[in-house]
């Protein structure tokens, strides 16, 4: 039995490699990532170790111990026989101030301690390190995008926000520092450092000599974590490789969404080649193959081609994993590119999935052929379709119930419960079981379907349009597996576009709704603002409005909370907060409103009091309302004149500016550049800015997202390019009747390709609705006042794509049905 | 065997007039060198228009190959092939195609409708590839005739091998093709439906002049030709005008099938 199956298998070589390109592309993208991620991990160890050599051994903060690196510990260190250098690493905010006189980027950057000697673990690009109190350097990534250079001289501002001025001396590349390649840095000797920072202590000391771990150890105690230089190495390549887990969890969620697709194409393909190969199995019945045998061939069969799939896929992985680092260190400098690393792990787990995912995939087929009755080998084989298609009535059953039950969950979580992640996830589940709904009932769907999306081509497309529309549709089990593979990728990503094109939708509403303002001044580091700008933006012509928001950190009943204000005309007008119970214009003197966390303090209800420890004692203060949190508020809001007698006149933590409507976007905003102009920490973003961040941000998701699902796509399109093929072998002497008949090549080429379209839109369709449908419901699940907002023109992208793919799909097996010779083709049997 | 010999051609239908297909000098051969086939060696006939002609010969004898070259499905190694005045021999895949959708008509043994479509569009499918108006009044007749009206509806698996055949019949005349080819067009049929068959292919060649082709082995399905034409190993070896079953029986053990 095996030694004829394994003949079947070299005899149709070219099927055999159809049906496993599914499984390789399943296959390539998981050990692709591993591949990916383990080279990523091999290089940053590289990297670490490299660095970390020159530490001998590092002292470090012991959480447990809670005692800190100070001063007189570096001083005892220092003093150990065998030490011949010790540094203590400093690092804190300090805002690298650029050539437009503004701090730098969204966030402050990190100032770091940089050691001269031999402790200097960064690599210097350019220049040297600083030597004195007057010099600094620049991480090389910061320099070039805000064009410094050694020798130029740079403000910096200190912890306090007040300016100083460096020679820049060089360029340092500060990569191997998490925090440093996120928020960009500036370095210091190391007691200029501790001045810039104000921080006392320090996070790391570094120390070079002979002295050993033990001896450092035995000198300073317990309170700390004492490492070695390869030790600090391996530590700090795994913080770093944190990162990269998250990325191979990321992908391998993916890389599941391909095999599933995967799966479903296999099923398919060895649906139809049972079919197909009804006589050929029903042959071997009567020379006396059991069913077992029978079920045995074809198991055997598929775990061949889930073998040559994987093998095939772990090659493409290898390729792919290398592109994919050559790509992304293309993107990010920090990122090493090495050799490929393919470990063991990675060839027995795309083996493993490949043959398991193609062998559970071939099990129904395969049970089907054991049904054959041996006389079957005898009777003339039956063409598929033609004859009416009835859903068994327990798939009915089985769809109309997960149908409903989908929609249910879906409507509850999207409608009644709390919006919140519980509810997204319960409308994710609602997503899965209406899926399954559509898997049990999608033969059903397949005629109506086909209808809808062959009305042009049929009407279009002439006799060959018409008769693709119906060849579409006369297997409706095979269509609905071959389609319902594109229906994944396809709705997921028009889910993803869906829930991206809300999300950017309602930021902008919210944004609109709570603050009508064009502009917003705060600092980086979300200290207060100088006290001076507000009524310096008032005094300014063309200013309509600034609203000041004041926050201080104080006790109420016992318990400390955050207490803010906004400027007393803008409260109701342009400040608007969601209220739960009461309304905004409650808030008289004497009382507060508090956000909803404070239903569950007993005490906290409205109608009671508050009792506000303030600069003239505890004051009683009424709570009458309750609001809803949002972007901006949370705690408890006071009217701006108490606010003002509690605490003082704080100063504001934000302000917001509206211009005049007369003024130009760029005028408006040269008049707020001109009043911030001497506070370099004051940040200006105007709501415009904010929204095209958001949406810049939200459309990078989605291009990857779109990406990543582009494979389950592609996976998809072979599965139709496989049911084309196999039906194309099957009609061959249906095709030859056509030719006779007076069908030319052309037509019959198009004849195909519209079938193919045909399936393809059937598919996109289908996934357009359930992605437009759960991304409302997603959408609605997730916050509170969320607008919906369908982005028309990629979901028409999508299905137009899925058309043009399935058109791509149909020109192989188009190409090889118009070749076919018709006398040969009318003469088989 | 002149013995065997029937009437000279004088009554015969058509045969003064110019022959709808001819055929001069044509081979067939499969494969080169030491395998090569000689399927047809240098066949000369003609098919007279408004007559009914059978093909017949042995298993191997060449006749569905002819019949295959003479429809433009098949090439020919030599020789040439006219439909009326046109040389299909020298036609392209293109131009063939359109000469079998405008000109010639098919009825085959078996699988000779297309399951998607019902019998009403299999019959009007060549005229709907080819774009022309099917003529209503015409294709009543026909389908009268064979006795489809109640079945147009109907797809191919709802009708027996009998209805099938008839409807592949329509087909092949309700585009008035110049000449039709029937390959074995009884042979998957029992005695009752195959007669019915044959008489209206018959009926369409005495009362509609159409032009008929066939390619059988049944004796029985010969005789209702006006003429039977024999082949052995590729070459033209007799014919019977007016045949009877018995004397295509016969003409048959005599060429030792």
């Amino acid at each position: 039995m095996l030694r004829t199956t394994l003949a079947g298998l070299r005899a149709h070589k070219l099927r055999l490699l159809l049906t496993a390109v599914a499984i390789t592309l399943g296959v390539g993208f998981i050990s692709g990532t591993f591949v990916l991620t383990d080279t990523m991990n091999k290089g940053i160890a590289k990297t670490f170790a490299r660095s970390a050599d020159k530490v001998d051994v590092a002292v470090l903060y012991n959480e447990k111990a809670g005692k800190e690196l100070s001063a007189p510990l570096l001083q005892k260190i220092r003093s150990v026989p065998g030490v011949t250098e010790a540094q203590g690493l400093v690092r804190g905010e300090t805002a690298l101030v650029g050539k437009d006189g503004r701090t730098v980027g969204d966030f402050a950057t990190i100032g770091m301690s940089v050691p001269s000697g031999r402790l200097l673990r960064y690599d210097v690009d350019k220049g040297r390190p600083p030597s004195n109190g007057g010099e600094t350097v620049i991480d090389s990534k910061v320099a070039k995008r805000e064009g410094f250079t050694v020798g130029d001289t740079a403000t910096v501002l200190d912890s306090e926000e007040r300016p100083h001025k460096f020679r820049v001396v060089g360029l340092v590349d500060f990569g191997i520092d998490q925090e440093a390649s996120v928020f960009g840095a500036v370095g210091f000797d190391p007691v200029t450092t501790v001045w810039m920072t104000g921080q006392k202590n320090y996070h790391e000391i570094d120390i070079a000599g002979t002295a050993s771990q033990a001896a450092v150890k035995a000198a300073i105690g317990p309170s700390y974590r004492v490492l070695t230089g390869p030790e600090l190495g391996a530590m700090l390549a795994k913080q770093a490789g944190a990162d990269t887990e998250l990325i191979r969890a990321g992908l391998l969620i993916f890389a599941l969404v391909a095999m599933l697709v995967s799966a479903l194409v296999i099923y398919n393909t060895f649906a139809i080649l049972v079919a197909q190969r009804m006589r050929e199995m029903a042959l071997l019945r009567c020379v006396g193959a059991t069913r077992r045998q029978v079920f045995g061939g074809v198991l055997t069969e598929s775990a061949v081609v889930g073998l040559t799939g994987s093998l095939l896929g772990i090659a493409a992985g290898v390729g792919l994993g290398q592109g994919a680092l050559v790509l992304i260190s293309r993107l990010n400098s920090n990122v090493a590119i090495t050799g490929p690393s393919l470990a063991v792990r990675t060839i027995l787990i795309g083996l493993g999935v490949g043959v398991v995912v193609t062998v559970l995939s071939a099990l129904l087929p395969a049970r089907a052929a054991t049904r054959v009755a041996p006389v079957a080998a005898l009777r003339a084989g039956l063409e598929p379709g033609g004859r009416r298609f009835r859903l068994g009535v327990w798939r009915t059953a089985l769809a109309v119930l997960l149908a409903s039950g989908g929609l249910a969950i879906g409507v509850f979580g999207a409608l009644v419960m709390e919006k919140g992640q519980v509810a997204m996830f319960v409308v994710a589940f609602s997503g899965c079981v209406f899926f399954l709904a559509v898997v049990a009932g999608m033969p059903a769907l397949i005629r109506p379907m086909g209808r809808l999306a062959g009305a042009i081509p049929a009407r279009l497309g002439g006799v060959p349009g018409r008769l693709a529309v119906a060849n579409a549709q006369r297997a409706p089990r095979r269509t609905a597996t071959t389609t319902i593979a594109l229906t994944v990728g396809v709705g997921l990503m028009s889910l993803f576009a869906v829930i991206a094109a809300s999300s950017k939708a309602t930021a902008a509403h919210k944004l609109d709704e709570q603050f009508p303002a064009q502009f917003r001044i705060a600092t980086q580091s979300g200290k207060d603002l100088p006290p001076a700008l507000g009524d310096d933006l008032r005094g300014r012509p063309q200013v309509e409005k600034v609203v000041e928001v004041r926050d201080h950190a104080g006790t109420a009943n016992g318990r400390e909370d955050a207490f803010m204000t906004v400027t007393a005309s803008a409260w109701g007008s342009t400040v608007k907060v969601d209220m739960k119970t009461g309304s905004m214009s409650d808030l008289k003197p004497g009382t507060a409103i508090v956000d909803e966390t404070a239903a569950s303090i007993p005490g906290w209800e409205v109608g009671k009091s508050l009792r506000i420890k303030t600069r003239q004692g505890t004051v009683p203060v009424e709570i009458v309302g309750m609001y809803k949190l949002g972007e901006h508020f949370s705690g408890v809001i006071l009217p701006e004149a108490d606010f003002i007698r509690y605490f003082g006149k704080v100063a504001p933590g934000e302000i917001y500016v509206k211009t005049s409507d007369a003024l130009s976007p760029d005028e408006a905003r040269k008049i707020v550049d001109e009043a911030v102009r001497p506070y370099p920490a004051a940040k200006v973003t105007s709501t415009a800015d904010f929204e095209e961040q958001v949406k810049r941000a939200i459309d990078m998701v989605l291009l990857v997202f779109g990406g990543l699902l582009g494979l389950a796509i592609i996976i998809a399109l072979f599965g139709i390019a496989n049911t084309l093929t196999l039906s194309v072998v099957e009609r061959t002497r249906e095709s030859a009747l056509l030719r006779a008949l007076g069908l030319t090549k052309r037509q019959l080429r198009r004849m195909l390709s519209i079938e193919a379209v045909v399936m393809a839109m059937i598919g996109a369709l289908t996934g357009v609705v359930l992605g437009g449908v759960f991304g409302w419901a997603a959408t609605s699940a997730m916050i509170e006042g969320s607008v919906f907002a369908l982005p028309y023109l990629q979901i028409a992208g999508f299905v137009l794509l899925a058309g043009l793919a399935g058109t791509l799909a149909a020109v192989l097996p188009a190409r090889r049905a118009a070749k076919t010779s018709i006398v040969e083709s009318l003469a088989h049997d | 065997m002149t013995s065997t010999f029937t009437d000279p051609p004088g009554g015969v239908p058509g045969a003064e007039a110019p022959p709808a297909v001819t055929a001069e000098g044509v081979s067939k051969v499969y494969g080169t060198g030491d395998a090569a086939v000689h399927a047809l060696r240098g066949v000369g006939v003609g098919f007279a228009k408004g007559a009914f002609t059978a093909i017949m010969g042995p298993s191997g004898s060449g006749k569905s190959t002819l019949m295959h070259c003479l429809a433009g499905l098949d090439t020919v190694t030599g020789g040439r092939i006219m439909l009326g005045d046109a040389e299909i021999t020298r036609m392209g895949d293109r131009q063939l195609t359109l000469m079998r959708r405008d000109r010639v008509g098919f009825v085959f043994q078996a699988f000779n409708l297309l399951p998607t479509l019902t019998a009403e569009q299999n019959i009007l499918l060549p005229m709907e590839l080819a774009g022309r108006k099917p003529d209503r009044a015409w294709f009543q007749r026909v389908v009268d005739v064979l006795g489809l009206s109640d079945r147009l509806g109907h797809r191919p698996s709802e009708l027996s091998g009998g209805q099938q055949q008839r409807v592949a019949c329509a087909r092949a005349i309700v585009a008035r093709p110049e000449v039709i080819f029937a390959d074995e067009p009884t042979g998957n049929l029992d005695s009752r439906a195959g007669a019915e068959v044959l008489g209206f292919l018959r009926s369409s060649v005495r009362e509609m002049g159409q032009t008929i082709v066939m390619v059988t082995h049944d004796p029985v399905a010969a005789s209702y030709a006006d003429r039977v034409v024999f082949l052995r190993d590729g070459e033209i070896v007799s014919e019977i005008f007016r045949p009877t079953p018995e004397a295509v029986l016969d003409r048959l053990k005599a060429l030792g099938a």
